[in-house]
């Protein structure tokens, strides 16, 4: 997935980060500071801004699967899961892939690489496009039928 | 008495800070739906439960954008290292998703 495109891997980064699977956040973010050198701390803070809005979209996303859930009324009730479960997972399918993208990118500025394009707008446009028609379809079937 | 800083980190802190700020506050709204949700589903005891526990996350996550705030005081474009904190939002994120997910699925 994102960091496998870097072929020479000279400073035999791969290593630690294909046994770090398994380790908690922290001891991985700790390992990720012994990497490359220290960078401007603007750059830092400018990947983990991004992390956090990327997280945000995700919480997002999630409250959005929340309110479809308690507030679109649809007959059958089960039909509102179509919008709303799509919703919350594709929230943290993103959680989790802006964190996987924030290390990449991180490893990538430490090792003064070029970094990374990530899959996740495509899968965030592709994503609410999909959860939309869904939704507006829903509402004009709804809307006949009953 | 301090080295000059090696680069002029501007208000690049001070956004970061406030950008955890703004998570924290997203939190606290997702809590808030997940406690609503929980009411509906009467599952009142999880209403509470989560209701308690985002407000503590929000608050340990808009701590965490205020110790960024006041790190500013003490030096500046000093390297920034906080081990786990982004690892941590990430956990809680998947952990409100798994939770919204389960109510979602009992309402």
């Amino acid at each position: 997935m994102a960091g496998q495109p870097t072929a020479g891997d000279p400073d035999g980064t791969d290593a630690p980060r294909s046994r770090g699977w398994l380790a908690s956040p922290a001891e991985r973010e700790r390992r990720l500071e012994e990497i490359g050198t220290e960078p401007d701390p603007r750059f830092s803070w400018a990947n983990e801004r991004t992390f956090l809005a990327w997280n945000r979209t995700a919480l997002a996303l999630i409250a959005a699967g929340l309110a479809a859930a308690q507030f679109l009324h649809l007959s059958p009730h089960g039909l509102r899961l179509i919008v709303a479960v799509p919703l919350i997972v594709l929230g943290g399918v993103l959680a989790l892939a802006s964190y996987v993208h924030w290390e990449d990118s991180e490893r990538a500025i430490r090792l003064q690489q070029p970094l990374h394009y990530s899959w996740m707008p495509r899968v965030l446009t592709g994503g609410i496009v999909i959860i939309a028609l869904c939704g507006g379809i829903l509402a004009i079937v709804d809307r006949i039928v009953h | 008495m301090t080295p000059a800083p090696q680069f002029d980190p501007g208000l690049a802190r001070d956004r970061t800070a406030l950008a955890w700020t703004r998570s924290a506050l997203s939190m606290l709204a997702i809590g808030t739906l997940i406690a609503r949700a929980a009411i509906e589903a009467a599952l009142d005891g999880v209403a509470v439960i989560a209701a308690i526990a985002t407000l503590a996350l929000a608050l340990v996550t808009w701590r965490h954008g205020n110790a960024l705030y006041r790190e500013r005081a003490v030096d500046s474009g000093q390297p920034h290292h906080q081990p786990g904190a982004l690892g941590f939002l990430m956990s809680v994120t998947l952990l409100i998703a798994v939770v919204a997910l389960v109510v979602t699925l009992v309402l």
